[in-house]
């Protein structure tokens, strides 16, 4: 409960409650990187797409910072009492950006047709579901082959973007030219993409959600090195630099500036954790002990305070604290490497290199790897660092090509979503880099993640997962670091831009400029 | 008549050449680990085989690598460079869009590195054993042995940061609506930086060239006959001396116009200028393998037409060759 | 004798000489005056210099002495330096004895080749083959050398073909010596001057090179190199600027150095040249 409470005073306090009324009207000037690939968030999930498309396009639901489903698309919604029926009442009135009429057809052509083509996030929670139907024009009703507990989770803009299908029924997805100038439903519509440079998105005047956006246009400018984007947001380029945008060794003396507020809201539907995979396959990683070991040579402190300027949290385990059904009873692993030089002899260690593969995302993740190197040298497990770019590392653990690696992935609101994926062994397939990777296979951790997805009571479903979480965290199939701490860092006058669990990227709905 | 013949010669071993180019690079890139639809998935946060199957499918990933490599050397051989992966677009576009910018900052480098290296270069040689030689050939060395990236940093460091007189990086004041006049020097003032510090290493490289090359050319047989005509040191400095050193420069110039397209990667990437060179590095890690072959084939024909050119300047410095 | 008198005439070469003995010395002796592995976390992040004299360069981002870090980061690129030099020359001396020896289709051939090497941006080429064989030492050192041959090939070539010509040459010719003995025996020693200005000029490139493949985060993970340190300290430029800049001044020196020898060198094995300069 603290947490909660503590999450929704961060978002008050970044975004000051508009206790005067929003001015309309400005432009904000944020930071994207990398540039996205495309805007056409049906196609295209990555971070930035997210982030800039999740105001073209709108899903049926938000979510707030305690994950609590808020109305968007979708004014209302009902449950059925046996679970399996989900009833959608849609916002009326709503266009489309070039004119069309909106109505509940639009939706059962993105779930059933077009997300089931290209949307491999969806296309496993597709799993769940017998039917979609639209009985009238603003409504559509989902109908669950079985009780499926975090359904109501799955219809955020990322997961499930409307589409309009009177533009996309019957063409080639993936080639229709109106893939280059995306139309949505959202506050924002398409402006202009100067690639290598800026994307511009201007107001939508015919949004349904009278009064709003206020803004008249957003820029999200291109820099491709984040030194230069520090200076950006200094020089008075941008106003606003999403989390991960400066390298954290930038975010203490951004957020010092005059006239700047940080908020790490806003992320607690993603729930990004950290961890260092295991490949629990071969070589001494088999040996429970010897992860165990992993986990207390690990000075996890050090690598908060030091790597990521005390942002974050320790994780506890496999699910992150904001996640639901984190047991909060569990205390993470302390750092004790004389603990773990016993464990390591132990485990009939016999000086085998390990080969570690540090993920490539920048020079945070860059040094957490050489920490990582440094902490197991000096519980003497032999390391060495194979330094590759994100499509080597990629092919890499696809391929179960590693002994150590780092990652950091998103969870999604519920284990159900974002959790099991890691530790199911169903889930053990070469070809992404995404999936049980480690190679753990437990039948009872199997049985009790499905029989949390199966239930809808979240007391019972509390019990399954605790259980769960004490399993994972005495057999180590990963050596889990931190639940990141996502800053995001812009000047004090821009208000309301984090208001939900999914924070910027739907953020500019609300957001103003304060005069 | 003779010298159409050459050029046709020249332009057949160059066509040689680039077709070796090509096929070298397809295959090295396809050995790298990764392909691009891996990258895009692992980028999508989320992935399964029917994603990556569509990916490879879509890109003709799918086909085998000898398939793959006739298709593209087919499609160049009709000027058509392919289409990115990861951009969406035509490479032909993408590179076009980008090779201005890159074209204005290593110009830029070229002209002013060749100007003050040549004036530097020949005021040395004329107070040759003074204490300004000595200064310049320092300075010169120095620059010579300074890491490009390092003044690229500390320039921005001082310039930008600590003085604040020009901006640290880009390649003009995004959004700001500027035209005309106003636009052109809202450029030139992001154009500094970048532009003096790749340009640095090549003030001092052709410095150093025209110091030697003058001292050298200055003991040769005709100018000591031009000495004892009683001809005034300048005209002698001009009109014999500088012509006639002026050729390694020339062929130094030629061969390093070309190459300066491919190596401005690192300035481009420390001053975030949206070039050729960081749509290379950027393709790389991505797996755009039809850009990265794209900007390889445009820089290597970029030098091959550069040295054609020094050729045909040369016949203009040294009009014996155009007897020949 | 006569050439140590005419190197040591020279300033400059001295200045370099001086300098290039203490930058070995100190890379040879960095395990012990630096006993500790340079990745080991030893003290407070961000300790600026000066201000504790056990770690008389401040630390870094993590907590390293950068002045182990310099030290140890000295051998990785004095060894790469001479290595991917060596590669170089093994590669380019043959080319060019080859081409310049046989001319005519040889000749040719050869030089097609080194063309092919010389139109490719070389920067571009060594970054594509580091990121693909993946940044290690060996691959770095592989790279370098590939994209630095060709000048010594046609510097080779040139040198041949002019000693190819001389009496003592084709006196051998006609003796039926065969043409590898004659190459390594009577042209090669000959036209060994030039190769070595050449290459001590090289071996300075080849460290500038080194230093920006790391710079761009293709340095070899589990050496500590001065490209690196730079790289590595870029993003922290302004809270930290002895990061970048120490390991900077250590590559200017360095290299600053050997283009000073370089220099003498040719002033000392070319007398003729030389005396025409002062």
């Amino acid at each position: 409960m603290n947490r909660i409470i503590a999450a929704v005073v961060a978002s008050f306090l970044a975004c000051a409650p508009a206790i005067a009324d929003p001015v309309a009207g400005g432009r904000a000037n944020v930071v994207i990187q990398p540039e996205p690939p495309s805007l056409m968030l049906g196609l295209v999930q990555n971070a930035p797409t997210q982030q800039i498309a999740g105001n073209i396009y709108e899903g049926l639901l938000r979510y707030d910072a305690k994950l609590e489903a808020m109305p968007s698309l979708a004014k209302s919604w009902e449950v059925s009492d046996d679970g399996l029926t989900y009833t959608f009442h849609l916002e009326e009135g709503v266009k489309w950006h070039d004119g069309a009429a909106f109505s509940a057809d639009d939706v059962v052509f993105t779930a059933d047709v077009f997300l089931r083509q290209q949307h491999p996030r969806f296309r496993a929670i597709l799993e769940h579901v017998a039917s979609i139907t639209a009985p009238d024009a603003n409504t559509v009703v989902f109908t669950l082959k079985a009780p499926f507990g975090p359904f109501l989770n799955a219809f955020e803009v990322g997961s499930m973007p409307i589409v309009p299908k009177h533009i996309y029924e019957g063409t080639d997805f993936q080639n229709n030219p109106a893939n280059n100038t995306p139309i949505g439903t959202g506050p924002f519509k398409f402006g202009e993409w100067q690639k290598g440079s800026f994307i511009k998105l201007v107001k939508n005047p015919d949004y349904w959600d009278e009064g709003k956006p206020y803004l008249d246009e957003i820029y999200w400018h291109v820099i491709p090195d984040a030194a230069s984007r520090a200076v950006a947001y200094e020089t008075g380029q941008v106003d606003i630099l999403p989390a991960g945008s400066v390298e954290t060794f930038d975010i203490p003396r951004l957020a010092a500036l005059d006239n700047t507020c940080m908020t790490e809201a806003g992320w607690e539907f993603f729930a990004p954790q950290s961890w260092v995979w295991i490949n629990t396959r071969q070589g001494p990683a088999a040996n429970k002990e010897f992860r165990q070991a992993i986990m207390y040579a690990l000075d996890r402190e050090f690598i908060k305070d030091a790597l990521f300027n005390g942002l974050g949290k320790i994780s506890n385990g496999p699910f992150a604290a904001s996640t639901k059904f984190n047991d909060t009873d569990i205390a993470p692993y302390p750092y004790d490497p004389a603990k773990a030089k016993e464990l390591v002899k132990a485990s009939g260690y016999n000086g085998e290199v390990l080969k570690l593969v540090p993920m490539p995302y920048g020079e945070t993740w860059m040094r957490l790897g050489e920490v990582i190197k440094q902490n197991l040298e000096d519980v003497g497990i032999k390391v060495e660092i194979v330094s590759t770019d994100v499509a080597g590392w990629n092919q890499k653990l696809s391929d179960w090509d590693y002994d150590l690696s780092t990652t950091y992935l998103f969870q999604y609101g519920d284990p159900a979503l974002g959790v099991s994926r890691t530790y199911v062994s169903t889930n053990i397939a070469k070809g992404s880099p995404w999936n049980n990777v480690e190679g753990y296979a437990n039948p009872e951790v199997d049985a009790l993640f499905a029989e949390g997805a199966g239930t809808i009571d979240p007391a019972k479903r509390q019990a399954v997962y605790s259980e769960v979480q004490k399993i994972l965290v005495d057999d180590v199939p990963n050596a889990w670091l931190l639940d990141l701490g996502m800053p995001t860092i812009m000047r004090c006058s821009v208000k309301d831009l984090i208001t939900t669990g999914i924070g910027l990227n739907d953020g500019f709905k609300n957001a103003y400029i304060e005069k | 008549m003779k010298i159409l013949t050459r050029i046709v010669g020249r332009l057949v071993k160059a066509a040689v050449v680039l077709l070796a180019i090509l096929v070298l690079n397809f295959l090295l890139i396809h050995a790298a680990p990764g392909d691009p639809a891996a990258v895009m998935a692992g980028e999508a946060g989320a992935t399964d085989e029917m994603f990556l199957a569509q990916l490879r499918e879509k890109f003709g990933l799918d086909q085998p690598l000898h398939v793959q490599l006739w298709k593209y050397i087919s499609d160049v051989a009709r000027l058509d460079l392919g289409y990115s992966y990861r951009q969406q677009m035509p490479v032909l576009d993408l590179i076009l869009d980008r090779l201005p910018a890159t074209l204005l900052l290593t110009g830029t480098a070229f002209a002013v590195s060749l100007v003050f290296g040549v004036l530097a270069g020949v005021l040395a040689a004329s107070r040759v054993g003074k204490w300004s030689d000595t200064l310049i050939s320092s300075v010169a060395l120095l620059f010579y042995a300074t890491p490009l990236f390092w003044a690229a940093l500390m320039g921005v460091l001082l310039f930008s940061v600590t003085l604040g007189w020009l901006p640290p990086f880009g390649y003009e004041t995004v959004g700001s609506g500027f035209t005309g006049w106003r636009r052109a020097l809202d450029i030139a003032e992001h154009l500094v930086l970048p532009a003096l510090s790749l340009g640095l290493f090549f003030t001092a490289v052709y410095s150093r060239m025209t110091r030697a090359s003058m001292l050298e050319v200055s003991q040769m047989d005709f100018v000591k006959t031009a000495r004892a005509k009683g001809l005034s040191p300048a005209v002698i400095e001009r009109r014999h001396i500088l012509r006639n050193a002026l050729l390694p420069i020339v062929t130094l110039a030629g061969l390093q116009a070309g190459q300066l397209v491919g190596g401005a990667v690192l300035t481009e990437t420390v001053f975030a200028w949206p070039g050729i060179g960081r749509l290379m590095f950027e393709a790389l890690t991505q797996r755009d393998y039809n850009v990265l072959l794209g900007v390889f084939f445009v820089s290597a024909a970029m030098v091959i037409l550069f040295n054609l050119i020094t050729d045909l300047v040369y016949g203009i410095v040294d009009p014996r060759i155009r007897v020949q | 004798m006569d050439f140590w008198r005419r190197f040591a005439s020279n300033r400059g070469g001295v200045i370099g000489l001086v300098l290039l003995v203490i930058i070995v010395a100190v890379a040879a002796t960095a395990p012990l005056l630096f006993p500790n592995n340079p990745w080991k976390m030893v003290s407070r992040p961000f300790l600026p210099p000066f201000e504790n004299m056990k770690f008389i360069l401040g630390t870094d981002t993590v907590g390293r002495d950068v002045a182990a870090g310099l030290a140890h980061g000295a051998r990785v690129s004095l060894l790469v330096g001479l290595v991917s030099t060596v590669a170089a020359l093994l590669i380019g001396i043959p080319m060019g004895a080859l081409a310049g020896y046989f001319g005519g289709r040889v000749d040719d051939a050869l030089m097609r080749i080194t063309e092919f090497f010389q139109t490719v941006p070389s920067f571009a080429l060594a970054i594509v083959i580091v990121a693909i064989f993946q940044p290690s030492v060996v691959s770095i050192t592989l790279a370098i050398g590939i994209v630095s041959w060709p000048p010594v090939a046609r510097l080779v070539r040139g040198e041949v073909m002019s000693l190819r010509k001389r009496e003592y040459v084709e006196a051998a010719i006609l003796q039926g010596l065969s043409a590898p003995s004659i190459i390594l025996r009577q042209v090669l020693p000959n036209a060994i001057s030039p190769i070595i200005v050449m290459a001590s000029l090289m071996v300075a490139s080849a460290i500038l090179l080194e230093s920006s493949l790391s710079f761009l985060g293709l340095g070899d993970p589990n050496l500590m190199s001065w490209g690196y340190m730079i790289g590595a300290a870029r993003t922290v430029i302004r809270q930290a600027w002895w990061l970048s800049f120490f390991p900077g001044v250590a590559i200017v020196l360095t290299v600053l150095a050997l283009n000073l020898i370089g220099e003498s060198l040719n002033d000392a094995l070319n007398p003729r040249l030389s005396r025409r300069r002062s």
